[in-house]
């Protein structure tokens, strides 16, 4: 091998070139699987499960009360339940008198919300009454801002008691207000979606009870007021009627539970959603996009393993006095062998690992590359976030475990013949 | 040590279908004692070193037995003689066989790789047998560097690697001149001296037959004389 540096130069790098193509090639199925994926999936649990609403004499409820509640929790495999209730009145806060961006106030169960796994990008999750989460936008600055633009980090506020502004009208038309105190101990994800701004408040059912005992209504529901019509008389639903839910989330122990739990509760009328129903599909026509593109780049491989077998070939026959030593003085059949076959492994691990990190770089730059040329010259705009090569970890480490094994298989035909030679012949100098 | 048993042995040579039989050795019986230098001396083609080849297990008997010290040999697979070389052989050739690519350290370390010797282990006895037979400050030097006499001392040190009982050489003195023939065949007298290892000197010189304790003359084949140890020599070499 070292007599000839450019021959396994060469060898060594049409591996490379084989082995960078196989990954290359497979790295779009992934990347279009990712960002196909990413786009149905969303900020979404693979595991969670959508409840819509349940079946009704006239049709279909949107919300479900409590007992539906309970019977969700109580399905075999169900995690957690989760829901979000928004506060029906706008809720003025501010932080050390500066004023918080106004969005929702939005009550939910934090103990649910810690089985399912509620995204935080500082902080924790409540733990006393009187903690709240606020959204990654909630410190915007009342102007100028543009979706794509960072905030001004929120977690300066982490620690730091929010004053919550609530209002009633009575029934007299007097309105009355009242503040509440919390402490902001945790800053939400922030949304993989640029256009998305969560800039709500994240409360617990503690705080959620006292603004309703301030309120007297059900989820804080301020009255209309007073210089506004009001034919029908409507009067927001009280403390004691019967408490609806909205935004409902199963979220199941695992993946593979999802079917069998959408199902069960389906059985039972209720109209639920999950992605892993859509993902089962989607997944399965890119399985078998993705084999097909490692089937193909593995040819490539193959192309290149007829380099690795010529080179065995050549070393063989170049040394073949020199085994034909070996073998006088005692070198097992084997030990020759291994020789060989360690120089061919030699052979696919430096490829692999060479085309690796030619197929990354190439997999950056195309991501980098593609959506510019795109744009420039098609004139159509690519989806924000989408990735044309994506490489998992497993792809980098099959594609190179099948140049190891092409490199070895070519190699072990030049090794088998290495070990038939004649000692003889070899020490005459006769091959 | 070495015991040979009505062995012949014969080539078959020519294409297929118009092959033609060449006896080489006929019927000969052998006993090579511990301890002793034997040397075989014949003319050119008259089986010497196909007897050498039947000893080292690189082609085999057409008939009769080998044994080598203490083990029957005719019928070991390759990779059993592989082992038992390794384990029992030590190697001289008239053109030294060196590996061109290795150096005198790694050449002479060779053995000591196959068997499996860890490195540190490996460096202590190769450096202490360079030393040993004269060439330690050329460990680094590949054969191409080094004159036919520190050539066949690196090859030397590669025999007796393994501390093997035996030593078979063919013409180890061959393409030496005087000076380093007398020097080589004084150390091999002085290893089968204090070693106590067996020596099967191939060869057509006198000098080297001289050193032997007893020479076995081969003539067409068959053995002419095969005095055992202690007797006197009767040979003529032809």
């Amino acid at each position: 091998m070292k007599k000839n540096k450019t021959r396994l130069f060469m060898t060594v790098l049409a591996t490379a070139m084989g082995c960078a193509f196989l990954i290359v090639l497979a790295s779009v199925g992934f990347g279009l699987q990712k960002s196909i994926v990413d786009k149905v999936v969303g900020d979404r649990l693979v595991t969670a499960i959508d409840v819509y609403g349940i079946a009704s004499e006239d049709g279909v409820d949107r919300q479900i009360d409590e007992k539906g509640i309970a019977y969700l929790r109580s399905v075999d495999r169900v995690k957690a339940v989760t829901y979000r209730n928004n506060v029906r009145q706008t809720i003025r806060s501010t932080v050390d008198g500066v004023a918080v961006t106004p969005g929702k106030v939005i009550n939910v169960d934090f103990a649910a919300e810690t089985a399912a796994g509620f995204g935080l990008s500082a902080g924790r999750l409540p733990q006393a009454d009187d903690e709240v989460v606020i959204g990654y936008y909630s410190r915007m600055p009342a102007e100028g801002f543009k979706p794509g633009d960072e905030p001004p980090s929120a977690e300066e506020w982490l620690g730091k008691t929010m004053s919550m502004e609530a209002s009633q009208f009575e029934t007299d038309g007097t309105e009355r207000k009242k503040s509440f105190s919390v402490k902001i101990v945790g800053i939400a994800a922030k949304p993989s979606r640029e256009w998305q701004l969560d800039n709500s408040t994240y409360v617990g059912n503690a705080a959620m009870g006292n603004i309703e005992s301030f309120t007297g209504t059900q989820w804080g529901e301020q009255r209309i007021a007073p210089d506004k019509e009001n034919p029908e008389g409507y009067e927001p639903p009280g403390l004691q009627d019967p408490r609806q839910y909205s935004e409902i989330q199963v979220i199941a122990e695992g993946a593979r539970h999802v079917k069998e739990i959408a199902e069960q509760i389906r059985g039972q009328g209720y109209f639920v959603h999950s992605v892993a129903d859509e993902l089962d599909q989607i997944n399965l026509v890119f399985l078998i996009m993705k084999i097909g593109l490692v089937f193909v780049g593995t040819i490539a491989v193959l192309i290149a393993s007829i380099g690795i077998y010529n080179t065995m070939t050549m070393a063989v026959t170049e040394r073949a006095q020199d085994i034909g030593i070996m073998k006088a003085i005692g070198a097992h059949p084997s030990a020759i062998r291994r020789i060989f076959l360690l120089e061919s492994a030699m052979i696919g691990v430096l490829g692999a690992i060479i085309g690796t990190a030619v197929a990354y770089v190439i997999s950056m730059a195309v991501n980098a590359g593609l959506p510019l040329i795109i744009e420039g010259f098609m004139d159509e705009k690519v989806p924000q976030d989408f990735r044309f090569s994506f490489i998992p970890g497993y792809l980098a480490a099959l594609s190179s475990l099948i140049s190891l094994a092409v490199a070895l298989l070519s190699g072990s035909r030049p090794a088998r013949r290495a070990t038939r030679i004649d000692v003889l012949r070899a020490l005459r100098r006769d091959l | 040590m070495i015991e040979m048993i009505q062995v012949s042995h014969r080539f078959v040579i020519g294409k297929k279908g118009r092959e033609r039989v060449v006896p080489v050795l006929h019927d000969i019986d052998l006993h090579v004692e511990k301890g002793e230098i034997v040397a075989i001396v014949g003319r050119s083609g008259s089986g010497k070193s196909t007897l050498l080849n039947l000893m080292s297990g690189y082609i085999h008997p057409t008939s009769g037995t080998i044994r080598v010290a203490g083990q029957a040999v005719t019928g070991l697979s390759e990779g059993d003689w592989a082992n038992f070389r390794l384990a029992h052989l030590g190697f001289m050739f008239q053109s030294f066989q060196l590996i061109p690519s290795m150096t005198a350290f790694e050449n002479a370390e060779l053995p000591l790789v196959l068997k499996g010797i860890d490195v540190a282990e490996r460096k202590k006895r190769v450096m202490a047998l360079l030393h040993q037979v004269g060439v330690a400050e050329y460990a680094g030097h590949y054969p191409g560097e080094l004159s036919g006499g520190q050539q066949q001392r690196v090859s030397v040190a590669r025999a007796l690697m393994l501390n093997p009982p035996i030593v078979l050489a063919d013409e180890p003195t061959g393409s030496l001149d005087s000076d380093n023939e007398r020097q080589l065949l004084a150390l091999i007298r002085e290893l089968n001296r204090e070693l106590g290892i067996t020596f099967v000197l191939i060869t057509h010189d006198e000098q080297v037959a001289a050193t032997a304790h007893r020479t076995i003359a081969l003539k067409d084949g068959y053995l002419l004389n095969a005095p055992r140890k202690g007797e006197t020599h009767s040979y003529e070499i032809q």
